[in-house]
């Protein structure tokens, strides 16, 4: 077992470089030793979106028109967001943001933190919305106990939240892998896998022309949903650069397995949501919805694909491409907050 | 760790309802199972011209959707939903989709009994829907009026379009909600509606039919309704400085918004905060809170279930409140002064362009001192607001407010830049002392007189310039031809309109106002493969627009040597011989012509005030199935948001030329998809033809102003003039919005950005992140990344 030094706080004096998650707290923005997790800070803030601009009433009307079988995906659907984004939130707290030894990282890890306030304002303001009842509401928040199929999901990141819990420092090459593995979790398989599948639902309604309000909403959690996956990414590919011994097949192995589980979770939630014949998502597109996610999670970490599944919903590729739409329809979320410059009269345009 | 690969991969072999045999549920109630080979029958009878539709694809990938005990509706719509999941690939499935829809409905209207067009009336008349009048004229006219209906009608349509019109449009049993009319139904009720002889809605419609024009939303939702509102905007004047003003301006703008109107209203008599209260002694609180009641109001109202009201608030820039109203849409700071609902626009007297230029002062005035303001334009306004700077409230130095203007624009999109004097400089209804234009609409395409009494309304057509243009070029016969029905057509609507208010009802009357505007120049542009920033492309444009403009003035002077020029006639410009392109000072092409045409109105007048502005067409170009109005496309490959879901749409001239070098193949579609809709990164293509398939990002926004501002004699009106910028600055908008005053536009519209970040795509390949991670900056990032600019409505 190797035991690696401890870093000094603030500015580096060259004995030893400085690892990005050697214990400490580094408090030295200049020299920046990692700009792209500034630039990566600076992007989110630009994207600064509130709950109040996001309009839920339209979705009432469509909420009783759904179909017995549709609004028991809705509940769910609901019901695992209530506690999502707050599983995430702890865990970026417990333990990412003492390990990842940046300033500029612990930047983008405390914009990380107000998004994720954000987001589970909405959803709050959405079950409020969509689940008048109050027993029912109550009912709903604690899903995580009496709803089995997302019980089971949340025994999934409770495990790995404690996977770390109780480490304080990295010291070790096994505490670094054991951070990683945390890191690549709540990447791959909690925002990148859970989150998509949800999402993946949201999608499928609108595209049958309901719940807008979720859907406009969903749009911008997932906007940040994808940059806090590619800012994790981005930790792993730079401790990768700086620690290669870290990663090896064995590490390989535990990611595929954590994935595969993963997919196991969500398929069986997706067997609760769908069990009651959900017209145009077959629990079998589902699943291979799934299997394709989790591949494309293995790319990005540059290990092979497990399953070789290809994307089923041709609704998800209508994510991909530019939206127009129409004012009187809908509110528009592609503005920027941070502009820069000062006024002048022959910029080029 | 609990699962393995090994129970991952057991996982996929619990049994799934693909390998029963699927049941589906019939009408009757019976089930029956799920036939691949009928499905592909369907499919089969409407593929005749369409050579790449592949039947059995579509009935496969329905049935993998399906589950066990759906109804046989259920699979009628997967169908459709899965035919038209496939237009990204291959066009022709958006043909395909369109017909198992229109045969979708088709049905549903059989189904309740109804054969024919006039038993469609008749049927939706008993139900309340149909207004009395058409009904009898359909009576009437039974026999000829079934005849005209085209059995191939419904064959033009794109998915996109009529799914549209299906969910719509399309009149509903007010119990069942099942639709009573087929879609050629609804047009020939629209003819109907506005005609008085069969022969003249036979005519209409089949203008209609082919695509080639349409009328804007409200005529289209409302045109032999018995609710005969037809108008898109309303142009309400700032409420007097007083309460009683106020509250009765939300009274009128509900009352307008309500029957499918867009409303303009202006707030710049509205006095500032701080200034003194005499019946109370007490001071104002602003203007904001007033516009947060008016923002709730708005949303409020319900346009017949189609949508929410929508509003665009004027305000002149010299009023003490105008930082605070350019912060109405920010997203962040206090709840109480945001107004989420409405739509700001900047009302900008030449003065304060010249100040910022200069880099000057500018003094912030309260209404209430100086209340002669908002009702004067050009050397009077310039003179009076000189005067009035002595009790200015404050000055602030002009660029800096200009500069706050710019970021509204770039945060927002929102606070349109309006230009006050070219308006009414401009105009032809400013030709008497005490005739002032106050503001635009919420489309800034419409600019009329009003004051506190009337309140300016206009209706709206546009003709589907793509479909009188072919590889030859423009066929003007056919244009002429259109703009002489549509007129008259447009004209029509003044006399049968409802008014929802005494205001509107009475200016409309005396005014006579039209507005005529054109879409799918974007689609000539590529029919002639004109690139959008070429000089033919420029020239093109303007010859079509005074083609537009001459023919309807024409048009609109033979109405008045039959029915006599409008009652404000002798207040017009046009009344001392002054035709909107002498305002410009400009030389019309077609010499003859307009000798002619002045002739005539020497000797008649004109029947109209008005005739001719550019609305943003978003949802009439979606029926159409062309790009809006004057715009240039936005992406080659987008998808369009809407009430009824999201609809992928792809450039079917990119995709030809593709197909005919042989590069539409799987690996080019996804480069065009990672690359956000750009052809620029596909090095087979010629650099001429990656330049004809520019998007709007990619194109100098220079072209668009100056393309604007060269059509621009020939639009007495205004245009909706989007203005498209990735990654604004405020030193790149201060020098574009310069450039849109100096070229005497008079309006400018939306300013479209793109988010900083964007979703992560979900189905194109991954790129693999091997080597350290190079953050991705600024400039990276803005152009990587779209989303969603959003277009008006009730202006069509």
């Amino acid at each position: 077992m190797t035991t690696i030094p401890e870093a000094r706080t603030g500015a580096d004096t060259g004995e030893r470089r400085h690892l990005l998650l050697d214990p400490g707290m580094d408090l030295t923005l200049r020299p920046m030793r990692y700009p792209h997790f500034f630039d990566r800070f600076k992007d989110a803030i630009k994207n600064t979106w509130t709950v109040e601009e996001v309009d839920l009433h339209s979705d009432l009307p469509d909420l009783a028109r759904l179909s017995p079988a549709e609004r028991h995906l809705v509940s769910r659907l609901v019901a695992f967001f209530a506690t999502g984004d707050t599983i995430v939130a702890n865990n970026l707290v417990l333990n990412l943001y003492q390990h990842v030894n940046s300033p500029e990282g612990r930047l983008y890890l405390s914009r990380q933190l107000f998004e994720e306030a954000v987001h589970v304002q909405f959803y709050l303001n959405l079950l409020d919305t969509y689940v008048p009842d109050e027993r029912e509401r109550f009912e709903a928040f604690a899903a995580v106990e009496n709803i089995p199929s997302i019980a089971r999901k949340a025994e999934f990141c409770f495990r790995w939240i404690d996977s770390i819990f109780e480490l304080r420092e990295l010291r070790t090459r096994e505490d670094r892998r054991a951070f990683l593995l945390n890191l690549i979790c709540f990447a791959a398989c909690i925002e990148g896998l859970f989150f998509y599948g949800a999402f993946a639902y949201v999608y499928f309604l609108r595209s049958r022309g309901v719940l807008h309000g979720l859907a406009s909403g969903t749009n911008w959690v997932f906007r940040d949903e994808s940059m806090h996956m590619a800012f994790a990414f981005d930790v792993v590919e730079t401790v990768r650069a700086e620690e290669p011994d870290l990663f090896d097949a064995d590490m390989e192995r535990q990611v595929r397995e954590m994935l595969a589980e993963a997919v196991e979770c969500e398929v069986q939630f997706a067997e609760d949501l769908l069990e009651q014949g959900v017209s145009g998502m077959s629990l079998a597109d589902m699943r291979e919805y799934l299997q394709h996610v989790a591949d494309r999670r293995l790319a990005v970490l540059g290990i092979e694909p497990m399953y070789g599944s290809r994307n089923p919903f041709a609704f998800m590729e209508l994510q991909d491409v530019q939206e127009l739409s129409n004012f009187f329809e809908r509110r528009v979320s592609a503005y920027q907050v941070g502009v820069t410059g000062s006024v002048s009269f022959d910029d080029d345009f | 760790m609990t699962a393995t690969r090994e129970q991952a991969a057991a996982g996929q072999a619990v049994p799934e309802q693909r390998r029963h045999v699927m049941q589906v549920r019939k009408r009757s109630g019976d089930t029956e199972p799920v036939d691949v080979n009928k499905i592909v029958r369907a499919v089969e009878r409407w593929v005749a011209d369409l050579d790449e539709v592949d039947p059995l694809r579509v009935a496969t990938k329905t049935i993998s959707g399906l589950y066990d005990g759906a109804t046989t509706a259920e699979l009628d719509k997967l169908s459709i939903q899965t035919a038209a999941e496939l237009i990204g690939e291959e066009p022709q499935y958006s043909k395909l989709a369109a017909r198992l829809l229109a045969a979708f409905v088709d049905k549903e209207v059989r189904g309740q009994g109804v054969a024919s067009f006039s038993q469609s009336i008749a049927y939706a008349h008993g139900l309340g829907l149909i207004g009395d009048a058409t009904a009898a004229f359909v009576a009437g006219n039974a026999r000829k009026l079934d005849d005209a209906v085209d059995p191939d009608g419904d064959l033009r349509f794109e998915y996109f379009g009529l799914r549209t019109v299906a969910d719509r449009y399309l009149l509903r049993h007010p119990e069942t909600r099942l639709v009573v009319e087929t879609p050629q139904y609804w047009l020939l009720r629209v003819a109907c509606g506005l005609s008085q002889t069969p022969g003249e809605a036979i005519d209409f419609y089949r203008l209609m039919s082919s695509l080639a024009y349409l009328p804007s939303s409200p005529t289209l939702f409302n045109s032999g309704t018995r609710h005969t509102q037809m108008s898109s905007c309303f142009l309400v004047d700032s409420p007097r400085d007083e309460l009683d003003s106020i509250y009765e301006r939300y009274h009128q703008v509900a009352k307008l918004s309500k029957f499918s109107g867009g409303i303009g209203i202006s707030w710049s008599r509205v006095r500032g905060r701080g200034a003194l209260i005499r019946g109370t002694n007490g001071r104002s609180n602003g203007i904001v809170p007033f516009l947060k009641t008016l923002d709730a109001g708005v949303a409020a109202v319900n346009q017949g279930g189609r949508r929410k009201g929508a509003a665009c608030v004027y305000l002149e820039p010299w009023h003490p409140d105008v930082e605070e109203f350019l912060e109405l849409r920010d997203n962040t700071g206090e709840e109480s002064r945001r107004t989420h609902n409405l739509n700001l626009a900047n009302w900008i007297p030449d003065e304060f362009m010249r100040r910022v230029e200069a880099d000057e002062e500018w003094s912030l005035i309260d209404p209430s001192d100086a209340p002669e303001l908002p009702d004067l334009f050009g050397e009077a306004f310039d003179e009076a607001y000189r005067a009035a700077e002595k009790k200015a409230v404050r000055t602030v130095r002009a660029r800096d407010l200009y500069g706050r203007m710019m970021r509204t624009l770039a945060q927002t999109g929102n606070g349109w830049m309006t230009f006050k004097d070219a308006s009414n400089r401009l105009s032809n209804q400013t030709g008497a002392p005490g005739n002032t234009i106050h503001l635009s609409n919420l489309c800034t395409e419409i600019l009329e007189v009003n004051d506190d009494t009337e309140t300016a309304v206009c209706n709206l057509g546009s003709i589907n310039l793509g479909a009188h243009v072919t590889a030859d070029g423009v066929d003007w016969e056919k244009l002429r031809a259109t703009v002489r029905t549509a007129v008259v057509f447009l004209d029509r609507v003044i006399d049968i309109n409802y008014y929802p208010s005494a205001q509107a009802a009475a200016s409309n009357p005396r005014w006579r106002p039209v507005g005529l505007g054109l879409m799918g120049l974007q689609d000539a542009f590529f029919t002639l493969r004109l690139p959008f920033d070429s000089a033919p492309a420029r020239e093109l444009s303007t010859r079509v627009q005074e083609e537009i403009f001459l023919t309807a003035l024409e048009t609109s002077a033979g109405l008045a040597e039959r029915f006599g020029p409008h009652p404000a006639y002798a207040e017009t410009r046009a009344a001392k011989g002054e035709l909107h392109p002498d305002l410009w000072g400009v030389e019309p092409a077609q010499t003859e012509r307009w000798a002619a045409l002045r002739a005539t109105v020497a000797a008649h007048g004109l029947r109209n005030s008005l005739l001719v502005a550019i609305a943003p067409t978003a949802t009439i170009a979606s029926i159409a199935g062309c790009y809006e109005c004057i715009e240039p496309q936005v992406s080659n490959l987008f998808k369009r948001e809407t009430m009824s879901g999201e609809f992928l749409q792809i450039n079917t001239y990119l995709v030809r030329e593709l197909k005919s070098r042989g590069l539409w193949t799987p690996a080019v579609r996804e480069q065009i998809k990672r690359a956000e809709g750009s052809v620029q990164g596909i090095a087979e293509l010629p650099a001429d033809v990656r330049d004809l398939f520019r998007t709007a990002w990619e194109l100098p926004q220079r072209a668009l102003i100056d393309l604007a501002a060269a059509r621009a004699p020939f639009v007495d009106q205004s245009q909706s003039l989007n203005l498209f910028m990735s990654a604004p600055t405020i030193g790149k908008l201060s020098s574009m919005y310069l450039h849109a005053w100096k070229s005497g536009l008079k309006t400018t519209y939306y300013l479209r950005s793109r988010p900083a970040t964007r979703i992560q795509q979900a189905t194109v390949a991954v790129a693999p992140a091997l080597k350290p991670v190079v953050a991705v900056s600024d400039a990276e990032a803005l152009a990587c990344s779209l989303e969603n600019p959003e277009s008006c409505e009730a202006c069509q």
